[in-house]
């Protein structure tokens, strides 16, 4: 196991070097120098040639990245010139609110979405499962802004049970304790998970529930219940291992749609408003934060699979 | 004071959306209260029926200003997305320049010399300018002025001509350093490059020597009105708790040590409203709190504030949003006094009437689709230098048809640089009436006219080719095609709305546009002739927004032929000519007579602009939130007066 983690970080390391070629290549490609986009689009050239060289973008290329590199080693994420601050105070801002928000989504999502993916596999083709399915598919293809809306709309403004917007508290604890602000945001997102882990949980079970070994434990007269639990549940819950590891980037990409409609100031909108203002820096730290988390947690979803099943062996 | 706005953000902002606006609420917590008086303000007049005089092309109305008892509380602003403040020191970078970082906050604190507001109209307000109008002699060559005595810093010391140069020497150490240090830097024009010598020859008066004769309105408007005055007996210091430098004006090495310090101050964010620097304002703000997550901020009244404001001055807290529908979700719950109702929800807005006042009114400036006179593509080049195709394309933009349809009545037309709405003591006669009003019959005639195959719905050709009268003109081939490329920003979505219809109307005298959609930043950084040369000949026309007009409406640097932002290279020795006698000439009719003649030569096609705020949208305020009508309606403009709210209740 450990040599496994070892080759994964060795790999890992080789792949952030390749991402962070990839996007600082293409932001260069797209935009060799954003001090238009900085300055605005009646700066004059004088202004333009003193902000590239007040920021390095006068170097060549290659420069610019070793240099950007060689930052990024010694910890330093760079400084966002449109924000005026370091990328790394910009991310310790919010990193945590996006993380409440996507996190306690995903937590509740799972709850959900396993048990009742179950019970539609057990209970298919039952008017049960016809409305499960049916508000899976509803809300699966509802656009999250217009879920959002509606959610706001009928619960907060007509009914005035919950805010109309998230939390604008800059302390975690008040964030997580505000259940009437910020339930609203948490449904919206957690909705639209388990319209979709639901799917996969459902086919999944019904996968399950084919195989012989839940006949053998039927035929020798296991009660249904530990059917369920024992035999069914924990291999019908391996795809979605896999699912919730690929999730774990989520946590701190944070969600641009939800984040936004409930002015909630997260990640999500970071990066979109650094693609606004093409602020490299931002930019890069974003990109790179992304890679590290998914392969964080591709490798969590690995280990976590050969605790869920001891067939599986990591090699 | 709008000179500000040349950045990013107020080129989306005149193409593209909001507006802010107010009202009292939950939010709204009551203090004290005292009897009004009358408040030196920017001038407006009132109607019997309770309400402002009305401005041409408005939306909705402004109350005039409530006659009962003022309460002081704490005021809540929205803030549009984007909108936080990134900058303190009243040096402007580059980076920070924005109508938000500008007007909302620096001006709130640090007040320029000039306030080049009075309402919606672009045009001084004297009572609210540190120093009195400018006295030139020495044929236009030396101006002075002085420093008026009711202004003070908020540690009781007067606003000296000291502090007019401690400004000065520290924003010439800024720009040693970059020039993208102070955003209103253009090398060679204006301050600091054409003044010779400055001058304090006494505690309240200033004189500058330029190098040469320059128009005297265009220099106090667009240079002196840049100028903010610091606290030179507080700030004149290189660490925190340093010993006073006081040979900053002699030393320019000092001045850059202490303007180092003051911009590395201005770069922690946290310390805002904690740093004793900033806490030295001159104008009728301070900050009291400021978080740098949300770019939420306070301000509290200076009481030692020398300008006009209420009796009774409230605090206000800029309340920052995500998105516009975050920010309207606000308004409809009632928890914003001052908020906008965007472009897009205008329909809604009949259901506010009951607790909020609403008022519309495009910004000064201009949105236009931008010709590119340097495409070789299929001739384009020498099609789009032809006046008369020009006039033929605005015959067939349907602004009174774009302001119904796609801004629900909320906009200003606008057919030159200088709008129609607001007026403008510039506006020229042909810029307040179409001069080339939608008719696409006019328009085929126009191209007959001038020897085209006009086929409707199908592609024009060029029958007569030649340079006499009733031919193509010079460069055009028998057989050439109306046809070219179009490539438009998608945000926000009225910009294609515009561009989709004209290009139908096109369509019907036979003019064949294909369009194409892309982004601002893609389309600033690669369609633009001046930057990026090697992409000349990909594009006929863009429409990417616009831009905020200073007070002194010359395009300088946009349509004078070596200007940097003249995106397509239009050239006319004309316009040229006029154009430099704007900033040059002591006509102070000149800026008048650049604008109607380009009014007339269509070096783009000049569209309409959506009423604004803060962005494309209406102001709405609450009805318990007063003070006079100019104060609201030049939130519409980018101009804050908070200092003039109260609350009725």
């Amino acid at each position: 196991m450990i040599g496994y983690i070892l080759r994964r970080i060795g790999t890992s390391i080789v792949i952030l070097i390749g991402v962070s070629i990839f996007i600082f290549g293409l932001l260069h490609a797209i935009y060799p120098s954003p001090a238009i986009d900085v300055l605005g689009s009646r700066a004059n050239t004088v202004l333009i040639q003193a902000w590239n060289k007040q920021n390095g973008f006068d170097e060549p290329w290659l420069e610019q990245y070793l240099r950007y590199v060689g930052n990024l080693l010694r910890g330093n994420l760079g400084w966002s010139y449109k924000l005026n601050q370091s990328v790394a105070s910009l991310f310790g801002e919010v990193w945590q609110r996006s993380a409440w928000l996507s996190g306690a989504a995903l937590v509740l999502s799972v709850v959900i979405a396993v048990p009742l993916g179950v019970y539609q596999a057990v209970r298919r083709n039952t008017v049960g499962d016809y409305v499960a399915t049916s508000l899976a598919f509803i809300v699966y293809a509802m656009p999250v802004f217009f879920l959002g809306l509606i959610l706001i709309n009928v619960f907060a403004l007509d009914l005035h049970w919950f805010g109309f917007e998230a939390s604008q508290s800059n302390s975690l604890l008040s964030i997580i304790v505000d259940v009437h602000d910020m339930t609203l945001p948490i449904v919206t997102l957690t909705l639209l998970t388990i319209a979709s882990y639901s799917r996969y949980m459902r086919s999944s079970a019904m996968d399950v529930l084919a195989q012989d070994y839940i006949k053998v434990a039927r035929a020798k007269g296991l009660p249904e219940r530990l059917v369920l639990l024992r035999h069914l549940l924990r291999n019908a819950c391996l795809p979605m291992v896999t699912l919730i590891g690929l999730s774990i980037p989520y946590l701190l990409a944070g969600n641009l749609i939800t984040e936004t409609l409930f002015n909630y100031r997260g990640l999500g909108l970071l990066f979109y408003t650094a693609l606004g203002n093409v602020d490299y820096n931002v930019l890069l730290a974003y990109t790179l934060i992304g890679a590290v988390l998914t392969i964080i947690g591709n490798l969590i979803a690995d280990i976590a699979l050969t605790v869920a099943d001891p067939r599986i062996r990591l090699a | 004071m709008r000179k500000r706005i040349v950045g990013s953000l107020a080129l989306v902002a005149v193409g593209v959306t909001a507006l802010a606006a107010c009202s009292s609420s939950s939010s709204s917590s009551s203090s004290s209260s005292t009897t009004p008086t009358s408040s030196a303000t920017p001038s407006s007049s009132s109607t019997s029926s309770g309400t402002a005089a009305a401005l041409p092309g408005q939306y909705g109305s402004v109350p005039n200003e409530a006659t009962g008892p003022e309460t002081a509380g704490t005021i809540t602003v929205a803030a549009p997305p984007n909108a936080a403040p990134t900058w303190i020191l009243p040096i402007v970078t580059g980076a920070a320049n924005s109508v938000f970082t500008v007007p909302e906050f620096d001006y709130q604190m640090y007040r320029p010399l000039y306030w080049l507001l009075n309402g919606v109209e672009p045009k001084e307000t004297p009572a609210m300018s540190l120093a009195n109008d400018p006295v030139w002699s020495n044929g236009d060559k030396t101006v002075t002025f002085t420093l008026k005595s009711n202004y003070k810093w908020s540690n009781g010391q007067p606003v000296t001509s000291q502090d007019v140069l401690f400004w000065w020497y520290l924003m010439k150490a800024a720009i040693k350093e970059s020039p993208a240090n102070w955003a209103y830097y253009t090398p060679g024009l204006g301050v600091p490059d054409q003044v010779k010598s400055i001058t304090a020859p006494n505690s309240s008066t200033v004189v500058l020597n330029l190098t040469a004769a320059v128009n005297p309105v265009w220099f106090q408007e667009d240079s002196l009105g840049a100028i903010q005055p610091m606290p030179s007996q507080s700030w004149d210091i290189d660490a925190t708790g340093g010993k006073p430098i006081t040979d900053w004006a002699t030393n320019p090495a000092d001045a850059k040590k202490i303007y180092d310090y003051l911009s590395g101050q201005a770069k922690s964010l946290s310390t805002y409203a904690t740093n004793p620097l900033w806490q030295i304002v001159d104008g009728p703000y301070k900050l009291s709190s400021f978080t740098t997550s949300t770019g939420a901020f306070t301000m509290v009244p200076n009481t030692n504030y020398g300008g006009p404001h209420a009796t009774t001055e409230s605090s206000w807290q800029s309340v920052p949003f995500t998105s516009d529908a975050a920010e309207f979700n606000a308004v409809k719950s009632g928890s914003i006094d001052i908020g906008y109702v965007p472009l897009t929800d205008l329909p809604q807005a009949t259901s506010l009437t009951s607790s909020y006042n609403e008022f519309g009114y495009s910004d000064f400036g201009w949105s236009y689709v931008a010709y590119n006179f340097k495409d070789t593509t299929s001739d384009f080049n020498n099609i789009i230098d032809k006046l008369y195709i020009r006039q033929a394309l605005a015959h067939l933009e349907d602004e009174a048809g774009y302001i119904h349809a796609f801004f629900y009545g909320a906009g200003g037309q606008g057919f030159g640089p200088v709008p129609a709405i607001p007026q403008s003591p510039y506006s020229p006669s042909n810029a307040l009436t179409d001069p080339y009003p939608f008719s696409t019959s006019d328009a085929a005639t126009i191209l007959k006219d001038n020897g085209w195959n006009v086929v409707p719905n199908g592609t024009d050709t060029c029958a007569k080719p030649g340079s006499g009268a009733g031919e193509c003109g010079a460069g055009i081939a028998a057989g050439t095609k109306l046809e070219w490329n179009v490539i438009y920003n998608t945000s926000p979505a009225i910009i294609g709305e515009q561009v989709q219809d004209w290009a139908s109307q096109a369509r019907s005298v036979g003019i064949t546009m294909n369009l194409s959609s892309s982004n601002f930043n893609y389309m600033i950084e690669n369609y633009n002739d001046p930057s990026s040369p090697k992409t000349i000949d990909k594009w006929a026309m863009e429409d990417f927004g616009g831009f905020t007009d200073s007070t002194y409406p010359t395009t300088f640097g946009v349509f004078n032929s070596t200007g940097s932002s003249n995106l397509g290279g239009y050239a006319d020795p004309e316009a040229d000519k006029l154009i430099t006698a704007s900033i040059s000439s002591s006509n102070p009719d000149a800026v008048t007579a650049e604008a109607e003649y380009l009014t007339e030569q269509q070096p783009g096609l000049f569209q309409p602009n959506p009423d604004s705020a803060f962005a494309s949208g209406i102001l709405v305020w609450k009805k318990d939130v007063s003070g006079p009508p100019t104060s609201f309606q030049s939130l519409t403009q980018y101009g804050w007066n908070p200092e003039f709210w109260f609350l009725t209740s």
